[in-house]
């Protein structure tokens, strides 16, 4: 008999897009429809299951794993996907994107975003990839009529394409190596193999996942994209893209490369030690040059990512609970900042750029106040959610001995400081010319509460969430 | 209880301001909003003030100890506690914001709410620093503390308010990241050592460290704490920073901010690292000479009074450092009671400019002249806090610098001997100051008519004025709590007991014994920690 069991949250996700889709080709021209509750139902149901399903390590079709870790990054997942819904409801109306498309596309990727982090054999993990990209490559250019969406959607699909071929002859060659496509056996024969040098096919296969992986988590130099797809795209869908694809994206990062491939760390720990210097540096020092708040964040997203590395890099428990925390951490944080942004854009102008937010607190004390808590917690100043996660990262890394990699991490911190700070000095320390500022719906300030009360609860009591981040690594590594 | 409850009021009462202040910015809920405020900063200092009465001041050890689990998993605690260092600094921190405060009622009327819960916000960023002794805890505090003085510069300060903000944060913060690395190196030595990590200090005080962790992590403790004192060379963000916060950001940043550099050093950089700490005290006592002299020069030459008195205080705390880097009793014990010294008589300074400056808004020393004729009673509290910070005998400057250039002649005649330069210097540029600004003929049409002290300015000026002179009359008072753990310190640094208790300064002041005598009994028996122990259990 086959187990259903860990494929329950994915399922209720896809049905409830499926919803969407159906209720938009039922609907009638101009009926209004609340499809993003739909969506709601479904991903708390999802939530519900997964947080039902723990300690159970259910597997289905032996490919999808509903082990903690799974599960963790699949509430993650629904907690970016419920805080999406809530901020979408009122922009996807004013800006008139089509709404079904637009839930449906987001609740495909939620699914595939979760298939991603549960799959334990390479090929699934390509196939949620690829659900999950072509759901936001068509999110990214959503905007018709907008030049900028347009090109933001092709080039985030060109480069994504190609990065999903080098992924995918990575896996090839994996198979060539060891026989198999399922982490456990690839774990297996590797290990076997683990006395002298590795062949060099090995090499070239770790290298070639390397760089998909790379690619999805925008680790420098393979971050071209990101910049542009995350300023392109309608800014409610950066906030979605800069927080799931990559708590998907390094699920399976963690988990393809810290069991299956760990018998290798002596050669990729380097290799991505350098990946993650260079993208700490990168992200911040770039990110000091820009006047556009979403490409500032984009900067700021893949320095993020320079952290996370970090965390794969320190291979060690701490390190895995830390990519799981820091995931968490960054995805209420960031959603919460971009989706200020979204709320105070219009039709006509996005009111992105940094200019755009000169003396918003004289105007709109409230969002100003949260925007600074949220750009603080990314600085990671305590007592707010990013500094926990920061701080456990560098303390696994510490840990493992790598200072330079560590010194590294807080010096660029101080310097993405410096961008955050600019924000706060556009609001709070500057005169502005007078700018039409939309009110927020109740449902944005319900998002917008969960998202603050979130980096609070994670910066000054984040024992219970570590724990469970804790317990969550225990199962597969 | 006490302890959380005195840190944690200030916070209390800020949000309790955002309460009072209703949504948006209402002009009628000012009076409100400026009374709660100062309502719950004069409860704190009371509960500063209830707290030195219960404390044992025969007592080494940390005493109202509370000790909870925080993250247990990275044995990281809420556990603070109080000593005769922290202690007076506590009641420094809340016998200072209520003047910042008061300070603020004429010059600031944009954004009051805001205003007032960011100065309650930081004096519960600065207490928790003087209490923490995990050292988890002490850098969330400690990190915290900067975003408040953030916005306070920033929003409230002068023209340059914004370069000088984040130039503070970001020369804060360079310093104060390295510092955590070498925290958390800490914790994990402590996890390589015992099995557990721990952050708890008096763990890690007895932890033996390697060679690379105890030089680089002196130097990262060091560097942060040396940006915050500051110490010559890292001192440029102390201007900018001074020149262009409001008048209270000025009074805590010079009054209590400053302090936590000087405080960090003792009670963190050198008694974790012992062995680095001997090693590069020499160096430290250069860099803080040069401080007091370098200091000392540019203050003469400035048109500002505001950079005047921040030039100053680069002179001053270079003192104070020399007195740590000497670690004899003397030196350590001036250069604690010059902390409390140099924060109420240059906090008096920038509140007293600021009151000029409230009146003429400017702080050229060129404008002013013959103010003495104007306004007597300003010029006469001006010129006592002028005089104080001078040290003249019999003001709270005098104990500290005597103490400490005591100390430091004991330890390295030469560099006592180019201190004590500093000594003079001072003294030509605050009378040289004080002389253009108040004496002379009327040169300027505008200061004809300037009003003399407001009855709020008098209820500023009386408690700075009467603490400067008590705090130079009646120095035991202040000395006899902080001798024992002064000794504590030198002993957890240089390994062996201080040969303090000498009659130093006996003929002065009537009473200026050096409270190592006390002390000394109380250590008699070797087991400090247990008497300390059953001290706090009975709490």
């Amino acid at each position: 008999m086959i187990e259903y069991h860990a494929i329950i949250p994915l399922v209720l996700v896809a049905l409830s897009g499926i919803a969407a889709m159906l209720a938009e080709a039922f609907r009638q021209p101009g009926e209004r429809m609340p499809i993003a509750g739909l969506g709601l139902i479904g991903l708390v149901g999802a939530a519900i299951a997964s947080v039902s399903l723990w300690d159970t390590d259910r597997v289905s079709f032996g490919v999808i794993r509903a082990d903690n870790f799974a599960l963790f990054i699949n509430v993650i997942l629904c907690l970016v996907g419920i805080l999406t819904m809530l901020l979408s409801n009122e922009v996807v109306e004013r800006d008139n994107l089509p709404a079904g498309e637009y839930y449906a596309l987001t609740l495909f990727s939620i699914t595939g975003m979760m298939m991603m982090a549960s799959a334990t054999d390479l090929l699934v993990i390509f196939i949620a990839l690829e659900i999950l990209s072509l759901s936001v490559y068509v999110l990214t250019g959503i905007r018709r009529r907008s030049v900028t969406g347009a090109e933001a959607a092709f080039k985030y699909f060109l480069l994504g394409a190609f990065s999903s071929a080098f992924f995918l002859y990575g896996i090839a060659f994996m198979f060539a190596v060891a026989g198999s496509t399922r982490l456990e056996q690839i774990g297996v024969a590797l290990a076997g193999q683990a006395t002298g040098p590795p062949q060099t096919l090995t090499i070239v296969a770790v290298g070639l996942l390397l760089v998909g992986f790379a690619f999805k988590v925008s680790a420098v130099p393979f971050h071209m994209w990101t910049p542009d797809a995350y300023q392109g795209a309608p800014t409610i869908v950066t906030a979605f893209m800069s927080t799931g694809v990559k708590a998907a994206a390094f699920g399976a990062f963690a988990r393809v490369f810290l069991s299956a491939l760990e018998p290798l760390q002596a050669q990729w720990i380097p290799v991505l030690a350098v990946i993650a210097a260079v993208t700490m540096i990168v992200g911040t020092v770039v990110g000091v040059a820009q006047t556009n708040i979403k490409r500032m964040l984009a900067y700021s997203s893949i320095a993020h990512a320079g952290y996370l590395l970090l965390g794969i890099i320190a291979a060690n428990s701490a390190g895995r609970a830390a990519i799981l925390f820091y995931l968490l951490a960054y995805a209420v944080t960031n959603l919460g900042a971009l989706g200020i942004v979204a709320l105070l854009g219009t039709p006509e102008n996005e009111h992105d750029e940094l200019r755009d937010f000169a003396g918003l607190y004289y105007v709109r004390p409230g969002l100003a106040a949260l925007m600074a808590v949220f750009l603080l917690s990314l600085g990671g100043f305590p007592p707010l959610a990013g500094f926990f996660g920061k701080y456990y990262i560098f303390l696994a890394i510490i840990q493992e001995g790598h200072y330079w990699l560590a010194i590294i991490g807080v010096l660029t911190s101080v310097v993405s400081v410096f961008f955050y700070l600019r924000i706060v000095v556009m609001m709070y320390m500057t005169e502005g010319p007078e700018v039409y500022r939309p009110s927020v719906p109740a449902t944005a300030v319900a998002a917008l509460t969960l998202a603050t009360v979130a980096v609070f609860y994670l910066g000054v009591l984040p024992a219970r969430v570590l724990q469970l981040a804790l317990d969550s690594i225990s199962t597969i590594f | 209880m006490l302890l959380s409850l005195i840190v944690f009021l200030p916070l209390a009462g800020a949000l309790l301001v955002l309460l009072a202040g209703g949504r948006g910015d209402r002009p009628d809920r000012e009076g409100l909003v400026r009374n709660v405020a100062l309502a719950t900063s004069l409860a704190t200092f009371a509960a500063t003030l209830y707290l030195w009465w219960r404390f044992d001041p025969a007592v080494a050890d940390f005493q109202f100890e509370e000790r909870y689990a925080w993250i247990a998993e990275f044995g990281i605690q809420y556990y603070i506690g109080v000593d005769g260092i922290s202690l007076l600094l506590l009641v420094l921190t809340g016998f200072l914001t209520p003047i910042a405060l008061l300070s603020s009622w004429q010059s600031v009327h944009k954004g009051v709410k805001a205003f007032s819960f960011f100065i309650l916000a930081l004096e519960t960023a600065m207490l928790g620093v003087f209490v923490s002794v995990d050292l988890f805890l002490f850098y969330v505090f400690w990190d915290a503390m900067l975003i408040p003085m953030y916005f306070l510069i920033g929003v409230w300060g002068y023209e340059r308010r914004i370069y000088a903000a984040i130039k503070f944060i970001l020369y804060t913060m360079a310093g104060s990241v390295l510092m955590l690395v070498a925290i958390i190196a800490l914790a994990v030595a402590h996890s390589n050592a015992t099995g557990a990590p721990s952050f708890n200090l008096l763990d890690l005080y007895g932890l033996s460290l390697g060679h690379g962790l105890q030089y680089w992590g002196f130097l990262a403790f060091a560097l942060a704490f040396a940006i915050k004192v500051p110490l010559f060379p890292f001192h440029t963000w102390l201007p900018d920073a001074h020149v262009e916060a409001p008048t209270a950001g000025s009074i805590i940043l010079a009054g209590v901010l400053l302090k936590m550099g000087t405080y960090g050093l003792l009670r963190f950089a050198f008694p974790l690292f012992p062995e680095a700490a001997l090693y590069f005290a020499p160096y430290i006592a250069v860099l803080a000479v040069i401080g007091i002299v370098y200091g000392a020069l540019v203050a003469m030459v400035q048109p500002d009074l505001k950079k005047l008195v921040a030039y100053s205080s680069v002179s001053h705390l270079g003192f104070v450092v020399l007195g740590i880097c000497a670690l004899n009793v003397q030196g350590v014990q001036g250069s604690v009671y010059q902390m409390l010294a140099h924060g109420v008589s240059t906090g008096g300074l920038f509140m007293i400019v600021g009151m000029l400056s409230d009146r003429r808004h400017t702080r050229l020393i060129s404008e002013y002249g013959g103010l003495k004729a104007v306004t007597p009673h300003l010029v006469r509290a001006f010129l006592l806090i002028t005089l104080a910070s001078i040290a003249l005998p019999l003001t709270n400057g005098f104990i500290g610098e005597f103490l400490i250039l005591l100390g430091a002649f004991q330890w390295n005649p030469r560099l006592a001997a180019v201190a004590t330069t500093g000594v003079i210097l001072s003294a030509v540029y605050m009378l040289w100051m004080f002389q253009r600004v108040n004496y002379g003929p009327i040169r300027n049409e505008k200061n004809r008519h300037l009003p003399d002290l407001t009855p709020r300015e008098w209820v500023m000026v009386v408690p700075i004025g009467a603490m400067a002179i008590f705090m130079g009359v009646l120095p035991n008072v202040f000395l006899r709590p902080m001798g024992p753990a002064v000794n504590l310190v030198i002993e957890r640094v240089t390994g062996e007991r201080p040969v303090g208790a000498q009659p130093t300064a006996a003929g002065r002041g009537g009473d200026l014994r050096p409270a190592g005598s006390a002390a000394a009994g109380v250590r008699a028996d070797g087991q400090p920690r247990q008497a300390a122990d059953e001290h706090t259990s009975n709490d």
